[in-house]
């Protein structure tokens, strides 16, 4: 089966800067894929690649199987909402309706449907609105558009809580009924981490995490307990934050823990606390800044 | 080619710019012109003006805008940056027919109450729109459809390099004029460019600046493979 989106060797460079560094991913189809790194990591470039709108300086990027950059058939089968969409002078009905043109699986109804959600007004002018409501035009588009590859990146800046939890509603109801393959670029980890099927982590452009999310929630933890009966337990595992307060340690590190070690750490009269995935990229994020430093 | 029209319909989901805007300002040029027409004395010439020149200035300011405001939500629909130049040509040539259409019939009208009844010439400029309506129409076609590719290759030259690519662009042209004006002096042809523009006739000149703005679209659509958002 041909990949929605397979890159191999991927790298981009702006002068000195390097904003994508030996990037090889697939993402499989039917999957919703996490894109997540902090800020300046280079998940927007990869997606601006990936969309064509941004040219790589080596590698390849493959998007149905052909390379995206000026191909029309491509480019009309996927649909980019980016953070801080630029519009022109529309209001929001006409953006809505331009968009309508454009994808073949467009439907209206999901489009009305979230504009109502959203609290639109269809007749205000797009420049007019708040920031959070024109994060609410961009993801309307991007999930009635229905395209098979959509990708979010940082949809909904200045978008409140509930207006957020509708859109993770929205794009999983529709999901459901319609599947496609979604890719979303997000700072707020662990709120879409129930989602993510796969987590995709960059840092400084290279991709530092490629896995199934449920490989990754459950490998890390952190161990709490009176500090003998915590050293005890970690012994051989890759320690990645000790901390010790008195008597009582608390430790993360990397797993797999199988039913015995489990046993083990009842036994010692431990607690195991399985890190949320956010504190995990944290973790991770750190890890690699030590790397950079010793290397 | 639904791609295409999609993209010219795109452009004018919003009337604004491309309709009313150009010709709400000239029609305003236009009134301004009358009123001081009716007030100054009458002269045995008549009373020209350079009011048209607002119109063709606006399309400029539209083709500039349709390659900076409108393209990011352009590329955002799936279109490639081919399709979105293609497109965006297809609806200059449709306003350049509509608008050179229009400004034919308004021509046809000053000419026939002898300048709105006061000697008015503001869609008659002599020599070049002063012929039959046709050549009206195809030199007025021609001109805004220049207009507009001119316009949009710098919207595109601005989106790919910013300020200083603006300026190294126009020092270009400056270059480029400064050029054809030291070889023609260096080589004493001036009288044959004198010659070429007292006899060129009007047709003639249409298909020079056909040429051109044929040259101006190459340029922008050059300009616009490469650019990123």
């Amino acid at each position: 089966m041909i990949p929605p989106i397979s890159t191999t060797a991927l790298g981009r460079r702006y002068g000195d800067q390097v904003a994508l560094d030996n990037v090889s991913l697939t993402v499989d189809p039917g999957t919703v894929t996490g894109l997540l790194g902090r800020n300046g990591a280079g998940k927007t470039t990869l997606m601006r690649i990936i969309t064509g709108q941004e040219f790589p300086t080596s590698g390849a990027v493959r998007v149905f199987g052909e390379a995206p950059a000026e191909n029309d058939a491509v480019l009309r089968r996927m649909v980019f909402v980016r953070e801080e969409q630029a519009y022109p002078d529309f209001r929001v009905g006409q953006a809505v309706r331009v968009a309508s043109w454009f994808y073949p699986n467009w439907s209206e109804e999901l489009a009305r449907q979230l504009l109502a959600d959203f609290g639109l007004p269809l007749r205000r002018r797009i420049r007019k609105l708040s920031r959070g409501m024109r994060s609410a035009v961009g993801i309307t588009i991007g999930l009635a558009a229905r395209a098979e590859l959509t990708l979010f990146d940082e949809p909904y800046a200045g978008l409140d809580a509930v207006a957020r939890q509708l859109f993770y509603d929205r794009l999983l109801a529709d999901f459901a009924e319609h599947p496609r393959t979604v890719v979303l670029s997000t700072h707020l980890i662990d709120e879409a981490a129930d989602m993510l099927e796969r987590v995709v982590m960059l840092d400084r452009g290279r991709v530092v995490l490629d896995a199934p999310a449920d490989d990754v929630r459950g490998t890390t933890v952190t161990v709490s307990g009176p500090a003998t009966a915590v050293d005890e337990f970690v012994a051989g595992r890759a320690v990645w934050h000790r901390q010790q307060l008195g008597a009582r340690a608390s430790v993360t590190v990397a797993g797999p823990f199988d039913v015995a070690a489990h046993a083990h750490a009842r036994a010692l009269n431990l607690s195991l606390e399985p890190l949320s995935l956010q504190q995990l990229l944290v973790h991770a994020a750190s890890l690699a800044a030590e790397e950079k430093v010793s290397a | 080619m639904t791609t295409l029209v999609n993209v010219a319909r795109y452009h004018l989901v919003d009337p604004l710019t491309y309709l009313i805007l150009p010709w709400g300002v000239m029609v305003f040029s236009f009134l301004v012109n009358l009123a001081i027409a009716a007030v100054v004395p009458p002269s045995a010439h008549g009373y020209y003006t350079g009011g048209l020149l607002t119109i063709y200035i606006f399309l400029l300011i539209c083709g500039t805008l349709s390659m900076t405001r409108s393209l990011p939500f352009g590329l955002m629909l799936g279109v490639s940056r081919r399709g979105y130049y293609l497109g965006t040509a297809l609806l200059v040539v449709l306003l350049g027919a509509l608008d050179g259409l229009g400004l034919t019939v308004l021509q046809a009208i000053e000419r026939v109450t002898g300048g709105w009844g006061m000697g008015v010439h503001f869609f008659r400029v002599p020599w070049i729109m002063d012929g039959p309506w046709y050549q009206t129409w195809l030199m007025s076609f021609v001109l805004l459809v220049l207009f507009f590719l001119y316009g949009m290759w710098y919207g595109l030259v601005f989106r790919r390099w910013n300020l200083p690519g603006l300026l190294a662009f126009i020092a270009a042209q400056i270059v480029v004029a400064l050029g054809v004006v030291i070889v023609v002096s260096v080589t004493h042809d001036w009288p044959a460019i004198a010659h070429f523009f007292t006899t060129v006739t009007a047709l003639t000149l249409t298909g020079v600046l056909a040429a051109i703005a044929l040259t101006l679209g190459f340029g922008g659509f050059t300009t616009l493979r490469r650019v990123t958002i």
